[in-house]
Order: structure tokens, then C-alpha cells, then sequence
């Protein structure tokens, strides 16, 4: 038997959505998020666990969780950036940002900070073009961004 | 019932049947990769497009079921363009390994590239190269040949109930795996290699053994269970070196499990008594029976007749039993703990069954009964084919053996007479339905093993002639 | 355009987003009222009158969809709210959630009444992961009020709504690529036929429904079919539509107006103010991404469904990305073709091969490694996409390309010739 590694407040959330759903395979999805929200990212041992409490194999949650790019199959820093460099934002100028992030941490597009601080991605459109270039930090957006307002908002995390 | 026009030909067909197989009826070949008849249709290859008269876009012939009046064309001009655009897609990242792939020769990719595709390819990009997982010891991945159909993906998950093989990424990067390098569980691993289009399945057993273009074919019967599955042994130079699937939509649809599949090595097992035997030791026909004769004169006997033999074998026996053995007892044996054809039952929900021998229904038909107690004399004449588990003789003062054994098996046997293997002989075997399917020779009778009914006419010293089996056939026939 | 006909823009701001703004300034939750005691037939009949195209993409009448629902069925049916909205460009649905998010509430509830449907769900992008969070809210304060779950407003019928985040895929906003993802599988897209009508989520007939499409059911129903219609500009687009406009103008943002009633030229020049630093215009993108890219002479077209299809480009979700000569268009269309490589699901083998081999080519023009052959080769590869895949990824990763290299074609050739980029 297997040492748990998820804590019960994910068994309790979960339960609380399985009345949600006619399938427990739907509660695939949202097992993930919620996994993923205590452990960072997903290990193979905690994708085992959520097998196991869906009652699914676990090659069923790997092939689900490689298929979308929110879940995270490899560590990632503290701070995880996600800077949009699709049509709108590239427009407005996402390029330089994320050449302005690479030289600033030292690191290029998809790669960790020695220290795990820092995650820099480039990402597909988020929604936000109205406001661009955006940028998600972890679950939050950040707008209407150039090198500066970058830099300082870098600066500013501990 | 409703006709359709396809390529100009009107075709009758029944309804709910998809265009692939209305055409195939017409003697039409549709190519394809993604579609398999026993599983469920994706439409992903795109392979299959063909026109249809009123709808502007090419469409999947797989996923169309043929309505009355329809009229499609397999070969017009778009239909015929898009044949050539996939197998070029299809090829920009397989690798060039025809010369060194265990596939070539039965290989839809080559055949349909052969006959659908360009000779060329107009690719200058870097190819993209998969790194490979070991999946256990039946079958060789390689993923850089993989073209995504998926068939092996459905087979896990809608066959075999097991979802082991997955696709993980996605796009272009997709790749088709266990997870973590994983070994495959399920006993029908052998089934991923048979629905593999490429080279990018295979069977371990078989690699690097034999072109299959210098396999001759013989349609049989498997001997791993009382299911009966259909089968091919695919045999060169008197040598099997695989046996597959035979399509049978009553008993085994299309597939195979790997017991079955892989049964056939004890065949040519080198450690297989193929010279007879007397006391251990290699002599002549004529010494072994003689020590075989004497070995048993007087005692009181056991007769145990494997339910791995045929119907002919085992009626033979029955008819000359009281003849040359009056008053010993006949018993059928096979599988511990299945005795009697009532307690077969299915093993698992897909094809193995209980008893692990494929003629006990039949033996139970012939009135023969298994065998339920101890052997209570001291002396036992085993006739086996190469399946039957062989009860515990240790406490049998002589034992004399007619059929398959190995030379471990045989030990201690007085005399070894031996037999025929199921790849070696024609003859009847019913399966727990009760029905009758043929086994049917593929090789020749290895070394010196001879036929059930030649021995036991030698036993009697009759000549051959007199009393020749139907079912025993010369060697002329398996050439 | 007047604040009367404004279904949305008036609305944006935090302080609209609490069900009290909601029952007080706008009607709230009356028109699921109205609906109880209309038949499920005289709802859709309503729908249909109005003239209401989806505003995902695909512009399909959506009266005309509800009624494909069977009445009878032995499978459980569906609502499902396509949130996924991840097409370049596009902007409209974030909006709509976080300030109005009882308008698509009420909207699915009187949805699911007229379908016979008891469950739906609201399949969100997962990176709108503040917007889930305000959902939820909503939803909380429509249960404990009675406005959802069972007895809704005491007319005997139950409704559930429940938010299911996604993760990360265009493909998601595929509808049959959704409920894939909804079930918890890969979102892959599936055969249709069956059509989730016939067969959606969980095997029940399911309609799939936009954000925007389904926040102007309680309008609809509310002051009628008819004055929806009318709204519009056009014989068959009613209503206003929520227009995103990004990019090289001066203000970028979304802009609320009557379908069909504003050229491109007049929602780039006079809403939006023009081009940013009163740069040359060189191209619009109108419709999200997946459009085929228009030039300076073709934007008098009018900015709706048909118009567009007309001039071989499409509307699709509204989203409006102008370009001025400040970009390359050349890099513009190997960025647009990486992320349709990206989001490939990989099901089919045109789109799985194609898109990847496109973008390798684009990219070696853009870096200056272009050859001759590469355009002719370009457009023979688009072509043996459209048309041939398994769901439109495919179509829509191809027409952008067959467009710009066909209506920029000297760009690409200087690419090629010069060996570099000439706006590097």
C-alpha cells in the first residue's frame, strides 16, 4: 500500500464534486487542478494517486495530463511566468519582454531558474489582447505590460 | 436489399454497412490504416477519402455508411490527390528502415505507398525521432515508425480491457506508450503486433527471424484451450517460427491470446524425444515397442489419453483398448483440477478458457471420463499430444509413454514411443460448443515420431496398410 | 449606438457582477421566469425569430440548434457552455464572465428548460482560472436564491450548473474536442456523425452553446425574438455583438455594436482610433487566427458573417487583430502557424504532419533559409489540409497560409531572395 502524499483536503474537495458527474473518469480533469494546486506539479506518484481514487489506470491519467499544457509534468519555480507571444501580443510588443525575461534571469524560454525561483515560458493567446502584451504570474494576469512595468514587477517578487 | 454505385459498379449491400466494406464486396480496394474491422471507427488517417456524388469535401469511407443510391468514387482525381498527400505525410518522419524491419513484405504502409503513393518525397525538414521504451517480452517498440493510426491504443482499451497503451503529448509530438516504460500486462500483448500497419509493433519472438515472404501458411486450429481459436502456423524449411490469428467471427473474431499464440515452440524444442526410447536410452521401433511390451505384460494398467489428442486418435484408442488391454481403464487427463468437461469454464472475459487443452469436450463426447482419483495401479500407459499437464507418476512402477515428451518428462519411462504435435497432424477436435473444427498438418513429422496409428499397428504387428486412419495422410500432402 | 440597445458594454465593470446589480438594473432572472411559462417549443420559436448566430466561430443559427435536440431520450440531455475561448484574438467571453456572469447563468438556465436538459456545465479555459473563481460565486448566490438547482422559482424544474475548468488546448473549443475533455479524456475531437445533438456528453443529446451566444437568451425572451432581430443590420444576423479589436490601434478593446451595422474600416478608424502611431495599415486579421488575412483595400467589407464569407474570409469569433507595416507579415504567419503545430491534437495525419511541416518551412523563410520552391510547396501543402482532416484545426491552420502567401507574395519572395529578413 502506497503512502499517500495528497492531503485529505483534496479527498474532501474531490468528493465534494463526484455528485457533479455521471462518469468518475469526468472528475479527471479537476483531480488534476486540484492535485496540482497542493504538489506544484504532477509526479508520477501523485498521478498513481489520482488514479487510484478515480479507480482508473494510471497510464489513463498520464495520457490526460501530457495532452493539456497547464499541467505541469516537470517542476517549475516558485514564480511560474507564462508571457503570451501569440498574434496580438507580439504586436504589442511580447517579444521583447520575453527577451528582456531570458536576459534578466539568465535563462532561456521553458527553462528554471538555478535557484527555482523563476519559470519563464512562452505561451499561446491568453485572452487579454485587448490589453496586450499579458502574461499570466501563476494564476493571475498581468496586462498592458512593456519592459519596464516587467522589470519592476520581477523585482518586486520575493 | 439496397444498392449503391461504386467506381461505376452497382453494388448490393446490407444496411449499416460503412463504404471500406461495400467496396471490398466489389472486389474494390479502399486503402487504409486507422480502420479495423473489430474496432471501433476514428476516421483519423484520412487514408480512406473518397468522392461522394452531392457532399463538396472528401469523405472518410470508413465512417460512411452506404445509402441507396449513392454513388462514389474511389479513384477520381481529388480522391486519388489526397491518396498521395497522406503517404506523403505519412512518410516525411518514417525512417527508411524496410531492409532491417521484420514488417516488410506485409507491410500496409509499403504496399499502399507502393500502390496509392508518390515515388518521392518532397521533405527537407529534420525528422522527428522518438526515444523507445522497453514494453515488456513480447513486443519491440519502435516509435520512429509509428504513423498514430491508434489501432493499438483501441485495441487495449475495447479488447484486451486494459488501458495500458496510451498516446501522451500531442500534435506532432504524440507518442504512443506504456507509461514509464511499463512492460504490457495483458495476455494478449501479441494482438499490438498483428494490428500494427508498420513496423513499429512487433513481436520479440519473432524478430529478426524470418523474411515472411519464405513463410508458407497453414490454416489450423490453436491447441492452448477448449475455445478452439482459429490459426495460422507459418512454417519454412519444416521449421514454425510464428503462429497468428485466423479471422473466425464465431469463436475468436481476429484475435489471439499470447499463450496460444506462443504455444508452438515445444515443437521444436530440441529437448522434445524424437528417437524411441527403452529404458532410457535411443534404440529402434521395433526394440522400444518390444520393451514397451514387456515393460506392461501381466500388469494391471492405467490407460490415460491426453485431451490434447483428436477425435481419430482417441477413438482409435477406444476401438483397440479392450483388444490389446482388456480390463485396464481408459481416463482422459489435461488440466489439474478440470476433470470433466462441466467444470470448463472461461478463464478471463475475452477468449482463454479453463481447460488448457482444446479436445477435452471431445474426449467427454467419445464417453471417455477424466481421470479423478489416484492412479490405483502400478502401471500406466501415458499417450499424450504436447499440451496435456501430465498427473503425478512418481509412485507408478512403470510407465510407458506413447505421444510427445520431453526428454526430462520421460525420464523414467520404460519406453518412449513418439507421437505427433498438433502441427504435425490432421485430425477433429471439438471445442466446448461442441463444435467440430480440423487441425491441419503444417510440417512434417519432425525426427523420428509417427503417427498414433502407425505405432499401434506396429504394437499389434499388423502391417499398415490394413488399417490406415482416414485423417493420416503421407507427407506428400504437407508439401 | 444607443445605451438602449447596449445588451453588454454598459455593464463592464466590477460593480455589475453581484446578483443584487443584476435583479435590480437588469431585469434579473425575470426572463427565466417568462420562460417557465412558455412551452419548450414557443422558447426555441423565439430563438429562431430572433435570428441569433453562434458567436464562437461558426455562426450557426441557434434556434435552429436547440431544435435539433430529440424530446424524447433515454440518455440524461445536456447544456454545455463553450468558455474555452482561446482563439487569437478574442476577448469577449472573459468579459462577460467576470462582470455579467448571471447573464450566462440565466441564459443557460432558460437554455436547459427549453431543451429538457437538468445539468449543465460551463467548460471554462483553464488559464481563466480569476474568472472561474467569480463564476462560482455567481453560482453560489443564484442557488442560495432559488434562481438555480431545484424548483428553480417554483416552477418544477431542476437545474444544475457546474464549472469545469479546462487546461490548456485550443482544441477544446472544438465542441466534440470539449466534451471529450469534459468526460476527463484527451480533447481530441470526434466523428461526427454522431452529432452531440444525437450524442454528446455522456452519450445524451447535448447542445453547445458560446458565452456570448447564451447571454443574450434572457434578452431574447425578455422583449422578444423580433426586437433581437431587428437590432441587427442584417437580414440574417440579429442582435449586438461584442467586437474584439487588438493590435496596432490606438485603442484596443472590445466595442459593443448592432450585427452588421460597421465596415472594418469604421470600427478600426472610428471606434478604435485608428492606426497606432498613424502607421500605414499593411493587414487585418478579422475574424480570430484561423480567417484568412485581408489587405488595406478589402477592409470596406461589412464586419458580419456573410459579407465576409463573401470576400473568402469569415467573422468567426470577431476577433480583430490590425497590423501595421511595423510587423512582418511573413514572421506574423510562422508565429500563427506555430500555434496551430502547438495545438494540434494529433488525431489526423494531414493536420499532425501538415501544420508542423508548414511552420518548419515558414520558419526557415522568416530566418532566411527560404528556397524557391518553398511558396509553391507551401500552398500544395495547405491544400492537401483543407478540406481533408477530421475538424476544422486543420482548415483553420491552412487558409491563413494559402491567404498571406498568396496576398503577400513579394514579401516572401524578398524573404527568399534577400536570404533574411528585410524587417529584421
Amino acid at each position: 500500500m502506497t503512502k499517500k502524499i495528497l492531503s485529505q483536503k483534496f479527498y474532501d474537495e474531490m468528493d465534494q464534486l463526484v455528485p457533479r458527474y455521471p462518469t468518475r473518469v469526468a472528475l479527471l480533469l479537476p483531480a488534476l487542478h486540484v492535485a496540482q494546486a497542493e504538489t506544484g506539479w504532477l509526479p508520477p506518484e501523485v498521478m498513481e494517486e489520482v488514479a487510484s481514487y478515480i479507480g482508473i489506470h494510471p497510464a489513463q491519467v498520464k495520457e490526460v495530463a501530457s495532452f493539456y499544457t497547464m499541467y505541469n509534468l516537470k517542476p517549475v519555480g516558485k514564480y511560474h511566468l507564462k508571457i503570451c507571444t501569440n498574434v496580438a501580443c507580439c504586436l504589442r510588443g511580447a517579444e521583447a519582454l520575453v527577451e528582456h525575461c531570458e536576459r534578466k534571469l539568465g535563462i532561456v524560454c521553458g527553462e528554471t531558474t538555478r535557484d527555482k525561483k523563476f519559470t519563464v515560458m512562452e505561451e499561446e493567446c491568453l485572452g487579454a489582447c485587448g490589453t496586450a502584451p499579458a502574461m499570466m504570474l501563476n494564476d493571475d494576469y498581468h496586462e498592458n505590460l512593456d519592459v519596464q512595468k516587467l522589470d519592476g514587477l520581477l523585482n518586486g517578487l520575493e | 436489399m439496397p444498392k449503391c454505385l461504386i467506381d461505376g459498379r452497382e453494388v448490393e449491400f446490407a444496411p449499416g454497412t460503412n463504404l471500406i466494406e461495400v467496396a471490398r464486396k466489389a472486389g474494390i480496394e479502399i486503402p487504409y490504416f486507422c480502420y479495423h474491422p473489430g474496432l471501433t471507427i476514428v476516421a483519423q488517417c484520412r487514408m480512406c477519402a473518397v468522392e461522394i456524388e452531392k457532399m463538396p469535401k472528401l469523405q472518410t469511407a470508413c465512417s460512411t455508411v452506404a445509402t441507396e443510391g449513392m454513388v462514389v468514387k474511389t479513384r477520381s482525381d481529388r480522391a486519388v490527390q489526397n491518396q498521395k498527400s497522406i503517404m506523403e505525410f505519412l512518410l516525411i518522419n518514417h525512417p527508411l528502415d524496410c531492409p532491417i524491419c521484420d514488417k516488410s513484405g506485409e507491410c500496409d504502409l509499403q504496399d499502399f505507398s507502393f500502390k496509392y503513393g508518390d515515388a518521392y518525397s518532397r521533405y527537407t525538414e529534420e525528422r522527428r525521432t522518438y526515444l523507445d521504451l522497453d514494453m515488456g517480452p513480447v513486443i519491440k517498440k519502435n516509435m520512429n515508425r509509428c504513423i498514430h493510426c491508434t489501432r493499438c491504443i483501441r485495441f487495449g482499451t475495447e479488447v484486451a480491457n486494459i488501458h495500458e497503451m496510451v498516446a501522451v503529448e500531442r500534435g506532432n509530438n504524440t507518442e504512443i506508450t506504456t507509461v514509464d516504460g511499463r512492460p504490457l500486462e495483458t495476455d494478449y500483448a501479441g494482438n499490438y503486433a498483428d494490428v500494427c500497419p508498420t513496423g513499429s509493433l512487433t513481436l520479440k519472438d519473432f524478430r529478426f527471424r524470418k523474411r515472411v515472404w519464405y513463410l508458407k501458411k497453414t490454416p489450423t486450429v490453436c491447441e492452448g484451450c477448449s475455445r478452439g481459436c482459429n490459426m495460422e502456423i507459418h512454417q519454412e524449411a519444416n521449421t514454425i517460427y510464428r503462429c497468428l490469428p485466423r479471422e473466425n467471427m464465431e469463436i475468436n473474431k481476429y484475435w489471439l491470446c499470447d499463450e496460444g499464440r506462443f504455444n508452438f515452440h515445444y515443437v521444436n524444442d530440441p529437448e522434445r524425444v524424437l528417437d524411441p526410447k527403452a529404458g532410457g536410452n535411443v534404440t529402434n521401433w521395433e526394440d522400444a515397442i518390444q520393451a514397451a511390451k514387456t515393460a506392461l505384460e501381466g500388469r494391471k494398467l492405467t490407460v490415460l489419453v491426453g485431451s490434447d489428442l483428436t477425435q481419430e486418435e482417441a477413438t482409435l484408442i477406444q476401438e483397440l483398448l479392450p483388444k490389446v488391454f482388456p480390463g485396464a481403464g481408459l481416463f482422459h487427463f489435461g488440466t489439474p483440477a478440470i476433470t470433466s468437461a462441466s467444470e470448463d469454464a472461461p478463464a478471463d472475459k475475452i477468449l482463454k478458457r479453463k481447460s488448457k487443452t482444446a479436445n477435452l469436450h471431445g474426449l467427454e463426447k467419445l464417453k471417455i471420463h477424466g481421470l479423478k482419483t489416484p492412479i490405483a495401479t502400478e502401471a500406466v500407459l501415458v499417450i499424450r499430444g504436447g499440451r496435456a499437464v501430465l498427473p503425478d507418476m512418481k509412485s507408478i512402477k512403470t510407465v510407458v509413454g506413447i505421444g510427445v515428451f520431453t526428454n526430462t518428462q520421460s525420464g523414467n519411462f520404460a519406453a518412449v514411443l513418439p507421437g505427433l504435435t498438433f502441427a504435425e497432424k490432421n485430425g477433429t477436435i471439438v471445442n466446448f460448443e461442441g463444435r467440430e473444427q480440423k487441425l491441419k498438418r503444417a510440417i512434417l513429422p519432425l525426427g523420428q515420431s509417427k503417427p498414433l496409428s502407425e505405432t499401434l499397428m506396429m504394437w499389434m504387428n499388423r502391417k499398415k496398410a490394413e488399417h490406415t486412419s482416414a485423417m493420416e495422410t503421407t507427407g506428400a500432402e504437407a508439401r | 449606438m444607443a445605451a438602449s440597445e447596449s445588451m453588454y458594454i454598459e455593464h463592464f465593470s466590477e460593480e455589475s457582477r453581484p446578483l443584487d446589480y443584476y435583479l435590480k438594473k437588469m431585469n434579473g432572472y425575470t426572463a427565466s421566469k417568462k420562460a417557465f411559462g412558455m412551452s419548450q417549443d414557443d422558447i426555441i420559436g423565439e430563438m429562431k425569430k430572433s435570428n441569433l448566430r453562434g458567436r464562437g466561430g461558426a455562426g450557426f443559427p441557434t434556434g435552429t440548434k436547440w431544435g435539433f435536440i430529440p424530446k424524447q431520450s433515454t440518455k440524461p440531455k445536456y447544456l454545455v457552455c463553450n468558455a474555452d475561448e482561446s482563439e487569437p484574438g478574442t476577448f469577449k467571453d472573459r468579459d462577460l464572465m467576470r462582470y455579467t456572469p448571471h447573464l450566462l447563468i440565466e441564459g443557460m438556465v432558460i437554455g436547459g428548460f427549453a431543451i429538457g436538459a437538468h445539468a449543465g456545465y460551463i467548460y471554462i479555459r483553464g488559464e481563466y482560472t480569476r474568472e472561474a473563481i467569480l463564476l462560482n460565486q455567481a453560482i453560489k448566490e443564484a442557488y442560495a436564491k432559488g434562481y438555480l438547482g431545484n424548483n428553480i422559482q417554483g416552477s418544477g424544474f431542476n437545474f444544475d450548473l457546474t464549472v469545469h475548468r479546462g487546461a490548456g488546448a485550443y482544441i477544446c473549443g472544438e465542441e466534440t474536442g470539449l466534451l471529450n475533455s469534459l468526460e476527463g479524456k484527451r480533447g481530441e475531437p470526434r466523428v461526427k456523425p454522431p452529432f452531440p445533438a444525437q450524442a454528446g456528453a455522456f452519450g445524451g443529446p447535448t447542445i453547445v452553446n458560446n458565452v456570448e451566444t447564451l447571454t443574450a437568451v434572457p434578452y431574447i425572451i425578455n422583449r422578444g425574438g423580433e426586437w433581437f432581430a431587428k437590432l441587427g443590420k442584417l437580414e440574417k444576423s440579429g442582435g449586438t455583438r461584442l467586437f474584439c479589436v487588438s493590435g496596432h490601434v490606438k485603442k484596443p478593446g472590445l466595442v459593443e455594436l448592432p450585427a452588421g451595422s460597421v465596415t472594418l474600416r469604421q470600427l478600426i478608424y472610428d471606434h478604435c482610433g485608428g492606426i497606432l502611431n498613424d502607421r500605414k495599415l499593411k493587414a487585418v486579421i478579422p475574424g480570430g487566427s484561423s480567417a484568412p488575412v485581408l489587405t488595406p483595400d478589402e477592409i470596406d467589407v461589412i464586419v458580419d458573417i456573410e459579407p465576409m464569407m463573401k470576400i473568402g474570409t469569415m467573422l468567426g469569433s470577431a476577433g480583430i487583430m490590425v497590423v501595421s507595416e511595423d510587423y512582418c507579415v511573413v514572421r506574423l504567419i510562422q508565429r500563427i502557424t506555430k500555434f496551430y503545430a502547438h495545438e494540434s491534437c494529433g488525431q489526423c495525419t494531414p493536420c499532425r504532419e501538415g501544420c508542423k511541416w508548414m511552420e518548419d518551412i515558414l520558419e526557415r523563410i522568416e530566418d532566411g533559409h527560404g528556397r524557391e520552391q518553398d511558396l509553391a510547396l507551401l500552398l500544395d501543402i495547405s491544400d492537401n489540409i483543407n478540406g481533408k482532416t477530421l475538424c476544422a484545426l486543420g482548415d483553420a491552420a491552412a487558409g491563413p497560409v494559402i491567404s498571406f502567401v498568396k496576398k503577400f507574395r513579394t514579401e516572401f519572395e524578398s524573404h527568399i531572395r534577400g536570404g533574411k529578413c528585410p524587417n529584421a
